[in-house]
């Protein structure tokens, strides 16, 4: 009996919130709910959803608690073709139960603190739209019994938090960074794809529960383990703004306080502790892996914990605080102790969420003014600089991936216009006496049509202009001084433009360029 | 190869109802031409979708097979009939086309009624193109498309070079269909002295020319130019500034190029093909990237959209170039997605065209305060072209990529810093144009979208989901083609 309902309480616990924010735009295309008057309905929407998606949750805790952990749950076929298939499923076990009612009973926090935080704001409805979609997703992460649902929610999650971000999307600023935010994300998605398709072409699976056995049965080499561990680890590290990624974690922070806050405090930063607790069985064959994880938690810790020292704002030195704890998650899945991990992490929510939750009110509940860097930081001037400067990561990442890319696309964009288009192009309009001024004009002699045999524009207009000039010239029988003019102008244009382009070619991004062009080639 | 007919000659019968639909909406009093337009297109779309549900993907080979001898001397015959790659472009279109004449409803001042015929007799062409069985057939219906083509951009075109614009495209499109007719003629002529312009009848003598490398570099270069691969692109950008956006959702939303590598390129030269396999995913990939790139520094949507979908079709061009079954039903349904996604777009940036007169973003910024339907639907959309999961970009990008990394790996880490560059380039020139404060009185005195707008994005987002989160039904239909795929090209698995 309860075993047949079990799909239907898996497909719901994420749909919920995902068909209330669903309701949410229905509601706000047709105007029903907008403006103030429809804040009622919507908040309850919004509440509703996430509490049935908690009450599903606790049955199913129960459910485990008696020793009937509903384990991995087959609700239909998403996509068959050739040897793959990937299944629509959701998993049970004791990490998703445990990471589930957290995330479920946090965004219930959140959602009922914002009914209250954002009355008569104008955004109200679009706001508990991109809340329910992003409770939907956080919970879709850690249901979905395959990688690629984890990855539906793991993109609809950056959707949502750059929606959140750019939640005032007047300020520039605010869409500035959501922007950053987004795209900084992505590279970690493209991580997550690459270990989607090299699990597919190695493993044939990217269901969690068969991954490990897969791995056993096949015999999959370490090499092939750690490239697919690689992408999520990228996809990981990305998400939990752990380093080299850390700066647009403080660039979330332009979302309204502080209900944004919490899902870079509480929840979707902890999405790539998540995922690589999830990758216990496979990360354990790869020893390598896990050092780097350790050294990156570390240095994370490092980084967060010195930059935190000097911010003078509450929400920006809760979010270093929370890097620093994550960094340490990290750390201790680096070292093994994946248990550890997970009370750390559900610890850490816990309190992190009650902390931002109470941020706004801080203010009036404390009267002394912020504490001041500890006195032995300020005896370095060097460091003390460098971690009010949160240690140049986003000068670095600006002037190392930004700007080359931006100068980039400017040159191709030159490129296209100077060089394509005049070697593609067409030959130009043979429109010498298109208007009847010009008739007039050619008639009193005012304008002659050049005694060329015509005009040809790109390269093979230029060819055959050349030709037919040559062969003019021959008719001629060399009467006139040969100036080979078309050659010489042909042969100065080029040595300039070559020079142009040597320029270019010595730039660090055009060697970059080559060698990723010539990477590709190899490979 | 299996033909099978039909009880009606329904292929033929839709082309003949737009014919006469454009010759009434021609005919007919200047304020009733686009309800008669309008009429002609729902028709048609349900006539395509009755076309749909008569198909069976159990049956291999060609379905809906009409064939009249027609020049009986070079053996060249009327051969319509559509298969499980073509099946779906059908309604594809018919929906396309409708939207077209929804969003061209009020935005027409002059010759409306020579727009809306010119119009359906495009559908009627492109139908032809995707339903045609026989080379001079198909190269009839795929240079007729240019006349109507032509006229569109030419006459109701929005830029003041759109006469220049319509020359350089329709010139374009002369020099790629000579060495396309010319692949055709030698196609044809079999050793033995006999013709064979019929489809079936190429693919039962494959192999078996001597000029097939000459051939395949020919039609590469025919459809090419349409598709449009790197370097044969530059007419895009220009069009795209010049054109009215409702014709150019059709030229970027059927991606008729594409199609064209995929029904002949592959079938007919698949040892050819193979062997420059190398070439296609290079051209593919190259304009993955240069696209992606040149769209980053762009300063109107238009051409950003232009830029963004020669990107997009740089990857259905990777997807063929795999020859493998991942990658080609990627490909098809990749190409199906932009005829709404792109076209959707294109559409919505004509929306903002006419409210605000401009698509530049110098003249934009902060539209989501006056227009925050057309801001939400621009970026629902957007996400989509990114395949973000859950719109119908995604299964269609993952098959793409996965086919991609079996083939080379270096292709497939190519896509993957496409998609980074992709979210890059559309969120940074969509937060400058929709975002950010609204100083402009155009923009902040503009409205919102009307009913009959907002049912048409509607409607494409709907679609856009539901195949995101059901690709199947696409792919079975799109498989049922695989039988057929898997004698002519050598497949991997």
């Amino acid at each position: 009996m309860v075993e047949s309902l079990h799909p239907w309480i898996a497909l719901l616990i994420p749909t919920l919130p995902l068909l209330a924010a669903a309701w949410i735009a229905v509601g706000y295309l047709f105007g029903w709910n907008r403006g103030e008057t429809g804040e009622r309905e919507t908040a309850w929407v919004a509440l509703g959803a996430i509490s049935l998606s908690l009450l599903l949750l606790l049955v199913l805790d129960g459910l485990a608690l008696s020793g009937n952990a509903p384990g991995q749950i087959i609700v239909g076929d998403w996509l068959t073709i050739g040897s793959i298939q990937i299944h629509l499923s959701f998993l049970f076990d004791r990490l998703v139960l445990v990471m589930a009612t957290l995330v479920a009973f946090i965004s219930l926090l959140v959602t009922r603190f914002s009914v209250n935080y954002l009355h008569r704001e104008a955004g109200f409805q679009r706001f508990f739209l991109v809340l329910s979609l992003f409770n939907a997703a956080m919970l879709l992460i850690v249901t979905a019994g395959s990688a690629v649902f984890t990855f539906f929610g793991w993109e609809l999650a950056g959707v949502s938090s750059y929606l959140l971000i750019g939640y005032a999307w007047h300020r520039n600023t605010a869409t500035a960074n959501a922007t950053r935010a987004f795209v900084t994300n992505r590279i970690g998605d493209a991580g997550f794809v690459l270990a989607l398709v090299f699990s597919l072409i190695w493993l044939g699976s990217v269901e969690w529960s068969e991954i490990p056995t897969v791995v056993n049965d096949k015999a999959i080499p370490t090499l092939e383990i750690g490239l697919i561990i690689g992408g999520f680890l990228l996809a990981a590290l990305a998400k939990s703004a752990q380093l080299p990624f850390s700066s647009w974690v403080t660039r979330a922070l332009e979302g309204p306080t502080p209900s944004s806050t919490i899902f870079y405090g509480a929840l979707m930063i902890h999405a790539g502790v998540y995922l690589m607790l999830r990758m216990e069985p496979l990360l354990t064959m790869v020893p390598a892996l896990m050092i780097m994880l350790l050294m990156i938690g570390l240095l994370t810790s490092l980084y967060a914990w010195l930059a935190g020292l000097v911010q003078s704002d509450i929400k920006t030195s809760l979010m270093f605080a929370t890097l620093t704890q994550v960094g340490l998650m990290l750390v201790w899945i680096g070292l093994g102790w994946f248990d550890l991990a997970l009370l750390h992490l559900v610890v850490h929510a816990i309190w992190r969420s009650w902390q931002f939750l109470s941020s706004p009110s801080y203010m009036q509940q404390v009267q002394q003014p912020a504490k001041p860097a500890p006195a032995w930081l300020r005896k370095h001037p060097r460091l003390y600089t460098a971690a009010m400067q949160r240690f140049w990561l986003d000068d670095l990442s600006d002037w190392l991936l930004v700007k080359p890319t931006r100068a980039l696309a400017h040159e191709a964009q030159l490129f296209d216009e100077q060089v394509v288009d005049r070697l593609i192009g067409i030959p130009s309009h043979a429109n010498m006496l298109s208007t009847l001024s010009r008739l007039e004009a050619s008639k009193q002699g005012l304008f002659t049509v050049a005694n060329e045999v015509g005009k040809g524009r790109g390269l093979f207009g230029f060819i055959f202009e050349w030709l037919a000039e040559a062969m003019q010239w021959l008719e001629d029988r060399l009467v006139l001084p040969s100036d080979g003019g078309a050659l010489m102008k042909l042969v100065n244009y080029l040595g300039r433009h070559l020079e142009k382009i040597d320029h270019l070619l010595a730039q660090p991004r055009y060697l970059l360029l080559i060698i990723m062009a010539t990477i590709m080639v190899v490979l | 190869m299996d033909m099978h007919t039909s009880n009606l000659p329904w292929l033929s019968l839709l082309m003949l109802l737009l014919l006469t639909g454009a010759g009434l909406t021609a005919l007919a009093p200047a304020r009733k031409a686009r309800w008669v337009a309008l009429l002609t297109a729902l028709t048609a779309l349900a006539v395509t979708l009755l076309i749909v549900i008569g198909f069976d993907s159990e049956l291999s080979g060609f379905q809906f097979v009409e064939s009249k001898p027609w020049i009986p001397t070079l053996n060249i015959h009327y051969l319509l009939g559509v298969d499980g790659i073509s099946l779906l472009f059908l309604p594809a279109t018919s929906l396309l086309f409708l939207l077209v004449i929804l969003a061209s409803w009020n935005a027409i001042h002059s010759l409306s009624k020579l727009y809306f015929a010119l119009l359906l007799l495009f559908q009627a062409v492109v139908i032809g193109i995707f339903t045609s069985l026989d080379t001079v057939l198909f190269f009839l219906f795929w240079e007729l498309s240019l006349v109507p083509l032509y006229f569109l951009i030419t006459l109701w075109g929005q830029g003041p070079n759109r006469r220049y614009a319509g020359t350089k495209y329709v010139l374009f499109m002369m020099t790629g269909g000579l060495p396309l007719l010319l692949a055709f003629v030698i196609l044809a002529i079999q050793p033995d002295g006999s013709y064979i312009f019929n489809y079936p009848g190429l693919i039962s003598v494959i192999g078996e020319n001597r000029y097939q490398t000459a051939v395949f570099f020919m039609l590469l270069i025919g459809f090419g130019v349409k598709t449009p691969l790197v370097p044969m692109h530059t007419w895009l950008p220009v069009l795209a500034l010049e054109g009215h956006p409702a014709t150019l959702a059709t030229i970027v939303g059927l991606k008729l190029g594409a199609y064209g590598i995929l029904r002949f390129v592959l079938p007919l030269l698949p040892e050819t093909a193979l062997s420059y396999q190398w070439l296609l995913a290079g051209l593919g990939i190259a304009g993955v990237i240069y696209g992606a790139v040149a769209a980053l520094s762009q300063t109107n949507l238009r051409r950003l959209l232009a830029y963004a979908s020669l990107s997009h079709v740089g990857l259905v061009v990777v997807g063929l170039a795999t020859f493998t079954s991942q990658g080609l039903q990627g490909a098809v349904f990749q190409l199906l997605n932009f005829t709404l996604i792109a076209s959707g777009l294109f559409l919505l940036t004509g929306f903002l065209q006419q409210r605000v007169g401009s698509t530049d973003i110098v003249s934009l910024g902060g539209v989501a305060k006056s227009m925050p339907l057309l801001t939400s639907f621009f970026l629902f959309l957007g996400l989509a072209s990114m395949g973000i999961p859950g719109t119908s970009g995604f299964p269609a990008e993952l098959l793409i990529i996965l086919s991609a990394f079996k083939a080379y790996i270096g292709v497939g880490l190519a896509t993957l810093v496409a998609m980074v560059l992709g979210a890059a380039y559309f969120l940074n020139t969509y937060r400058r144009a929709f975002l950010g404060p609204a100083d402009r009185e155009a923009v902040i005195d503009a409205v919102d979208l009307k009913n009959r707008e907002l049912l048409m994005m509607v409607l494409i987002s709907l679609l856009v989901l539901v195949f995101g989160f059901y690709p199947q039904a696409i792919l079975d239909i799109i498989a049922s083609a695989e039988s057929n795929w898997r004698i002519i090209v050598p497949t991997g698995m």
